[in-house]
């Protein structure tokens, strides 16, 4: 299969969109509002996108145009105004207190990933001057970025936004990395993401609503 | 051959028609039971065919079964059977004690059976990008079994579930990418170039570098769902928490699922890396969940949870013979991966009938189980010591396989490390049933519950218990020509 070279326009874009996505991963481990949470993933959601309509003109692939549009239909769009609307707003989430480690300790390690994750892929790897050489390092960065978020957030939907940047990750990995994955692959990859974050939406609802009864409970033992 | 792998995926699916026509628990119940029954059948039917035939591959490659995936669909139709046998007591009595609505019953079987279609459909593709899709989806599917009761901890016991096996499953889905990339070398161009059998063929140009880390990663990956050191978190939660057929289903189906997708990872890895690199990460891992689950058994407490530790010893032995390979080691692996699904579907199906019975599912507060209800105190027991790896049943003779291999394999200090730790498995598990079955039966002021209707109901609930059992029985005295040869091919397959 062929790979982008590093220095052709589509190159130079697509190595731009996967800095922005990086960034965007480091706003939302460093943010402790749950509006931003959903909103700096949306925004990544958005730059994915455009780097698939890079990649599809790139490649001048349907299939990657079709991906490209569903990106941002689904990601970019639909899942985050249905976070912000059932989960944000109905259940009343401000802002985020439940850490493991202090904001400062999860910046830090996040900074040490991604350094790791350029050891990793980078020395003998990938081939010099593809943009697959610049832009797996970043995929790699932004999932393991999505895992330290689950793993210090304790909040469901931190947790949640977490495991949706860890896909971002694969995904943006995925278009540099191997473009002529088959169509009907990436499709039913959409479905798993959509009926995931659908039965975990459910389950977070559940679970806030229990815990809330369950506190009560407690505070009514403490007064009678 | 294609219509039977297509009856094999789409008969579990009756169950889910029934639920979603409105039949109850009974009827619901034995639809699916019928539905897995069919797909036992053709599941045979296709292992008997295959002997004489290649393997079936077709739709670009998006079907391909041969021997390794038709012995494991044989584990998983199995397996379905007996939990949807004794899903049809066990939720019926659920119902009856107001324990679950209508609505929950008709949850629990319109998830039931997508979820044994998913994993059987999973094991029925070459490709590993689709491979991936159907995993992930049934996790989702089997997340709503286990968060079924509603209540805060089996809520918060599905979440963990869901997130961390999804995690887990995209992480193998960087893993997939990665050998992908590691075929760059063929200029893949059709979806053909995307399945396993075509990337083990062409093994030898794949780029070792990136083939190295792809392996790693798909062993983590796929093995958050098998249920391996360290990444084995959401397990006992997951298992304690679902109604017990499901956790039959999680434990005996779900799991052997993950180490297939493991094991065709493992067949390439072994044709081009040689042996060396793809030993040391099974090991690891194998030993890592061996000691996990053998150390975590010593605590007393929930006995499902106890149960769920001993499934993660129990991958964790099913790696270790896979990195110790040979002809031997994986015969080893594969018997064990049958043995341990019927043990352990038995375990999980006699303590359903023991929580119903006692209202609890604390060890502790259970006792006299073989004076007080004979049969699943006697089955409770023999599928203990069956697990354990006593003769005369079928784990006993896979162990030794897996040990003998590990002699055969060179230094035999990884052989002697798997005698000790198994020594101190069967202590810490036999610690916690014996005082259960044995002791003396419950006290008079707490008589226990009679959860069934009629006698049809206790008939339904021995049912499954004595088929494992016998099953196991057999294997461990005699294996069947039949599975001899499939193990055979099986074990060539994966190199």
């Amino acid at each position: 299969m062929q790979s982008l070279s590093a220095s052709t326009t589509a190159g130079v874009l697509l190595d731009l969109s996967g800095a922005l996505i990086l960034l965007l991963a480091f706003a939302c481990l460093a943010s402790k509002l749950f509006n931003r949470y959903v909103a700096y993933y949306g925004a990544q959601s958005v730059v994915l996108a455009f780097a698939a309509g890079t990649s599809a003109a790139a490649f001048h692939s349907a299939e990657l145009w079709i991906l490209a549009g569903l990106t941002l239909a689904i990601k970019g769009i639909a899942i985050p105004l249905a976070a912000r609307r059932v989960l944000v707003t109905r259940l009343k989430l401000k802002r985020d207190a439940a850490m493991s480690t202090g904001l400062s300790t999860s910046l830090v390690a996040g900074g040490a990933l991604t350094a790791f994750a350029y050891l990793v892929t980078r020395p003998a790897l990938l081939p010099h001057g593809t943009v697959a050489a610049a832009v797996v390092p970043l995929s790699t960065a932004v999932i393991l970025l999505g895992a330290l978020t689950m793993v210090v957030r304790r909040h469901t939907v931190a947790q949640l936004i977490g495991w949706l940047i860890v896909e971002n990750g694969v995904f943006l990995g995925a278009i540099t990395l191997v473009a002529t994955f088959p169509f009907i692959v990436e499709a039913g990859i959409f479905l798993d993401i959509v009926a995931g974050v659908l039965i975990m939406i459910v389950f977070v609802s559940g679970l806030t609503r229990e815990l809330a009864q369950a506190s009560a409970a407690e505070l009514r033992e403490l007064r009678g | 051959m294609t219509a039977l792998a297509i009856i094999i995926v789409l008969a579990p699916l009756a169950g889910l028609g029934a639920a979603l026509a409105g039949a109850g628990a009974r009827t619901a119940g034995v639809i699916s039971a019928a539905g897995a029954a069919a797909a036992l059948g053709c599941a045979i039917a296709m292992l008997a065919r295959l002997d004489a035939r290649p393997p079936l591959s077709g739709l670009d490659g998006f079907l391909y079964v041969d021997s390794l995936s038709g012995f494991f669909l044989l584990t998983v139709a199995g397996v379905t059977l007996l939990a949807a046998l004794g899903s049809v007591p066990y939720i019926a009595a659920q119902e009856d004690a107001g324990e679950l609505s209508r609505f929950q019953v008709r949850l629990y079987f319109s998830f039931f059976s997508p979820f044994a279609a998913l994993m059987l459909a999973s094991l029925e593709t070459g490709n590993l990008g689709l491979l991936f899709v159907l995993v992930e989806a049934s996790t989702l599917a089997s997340a709503a079994l286990v968060g079924l009761e509603g209540r805060a901890r089996s809520l918060e016991a599905a979440w963990k579930y869901v997130i961390i096996s999804s995690l887990g499953v995209t992480i193998a889905l960087a893993g997939t990418l990665f050998l992908f990339y590691s075929a760059s070398a063929l200029h893949p161009a059709s979806n053909l170039a995307l399945t396993w059998p075509y990337l083990l063929a062409h093994a030898h140009a794949l780029a070792p570098q990136s083939l190295r880390l792809a392996f790693l990663l798909a062993v983590v990956g796929y093995g958050t769902k098998v249920g391996l050191a360290p990444m084995h978190t959401w397990l006992p939660d997951a298992h304690a928490e679902a109604p017990s057929p499901a956790s039959a289903m999680l434990s005996a189906a779900l799991l052997n699922t993950g180490m297939y997708a493991i094991i065709r990872f493992l067949a390439i890895a072994h044709a081009r890396l040689g042996e060396t690199y793809p030993r040391a990460v099974l090991l690891s891992f194998g030993f890592a969940s061996i000691v996990i689950g053998a150390l975590f058994m010593v605590r007393k407490g929930n006995f499902k949870r106890l149960f769920a530790y001993s499934s993660v010893e129990h991958m964790g032995i099913i790696a270790v013979a896979l990195g110790f390979g040979g002809v031997l080691g994986l015969y080893g692996a594969l018997l064990q991966v049958l043995n341990h699904a019927l043990a352990k579907t038995v375990l999980f199906l006699s303590s359903g009938d023991v929580s119903l019975r006692y209202r609890t599912r604390e060890a502790a507060k259970v006792s006299g189980l073989l004076s007080a209800v004979p049969l699943t105190g006697g089955a409770l027991l023999l599928a203990a010591f069956a697990v354990l790896g006593s003769p005369p049943f079928g784990v006993f003779l896979s162990e030794l396989t897996i040990v003998r291999a590990g002699f055969a394999g060179g230094s035999p200090v990884f052989p002697l490390l798997l005698l000790a730790l198994l020594g101190v498995a069967f202590f810490a598990f036999a610690r916690t049933i014996t005082p259960m079955v044995t002791g003396p039966p419950p006290r008079p002021e707490g008589p226990l519950a009679q959860p069934y209707r009629d006698r049809t109901a206790v008939v339904v609930t021995a049912a499954p218990l004595i088929l494992g059992l016998a099953a196991l029985l057999v294997l461990g005295l005699w294996i069947p020509a039949g599975l001899d040869t499939v193990l055979r091919h099986c074990a060539a397959v994966i190199g």
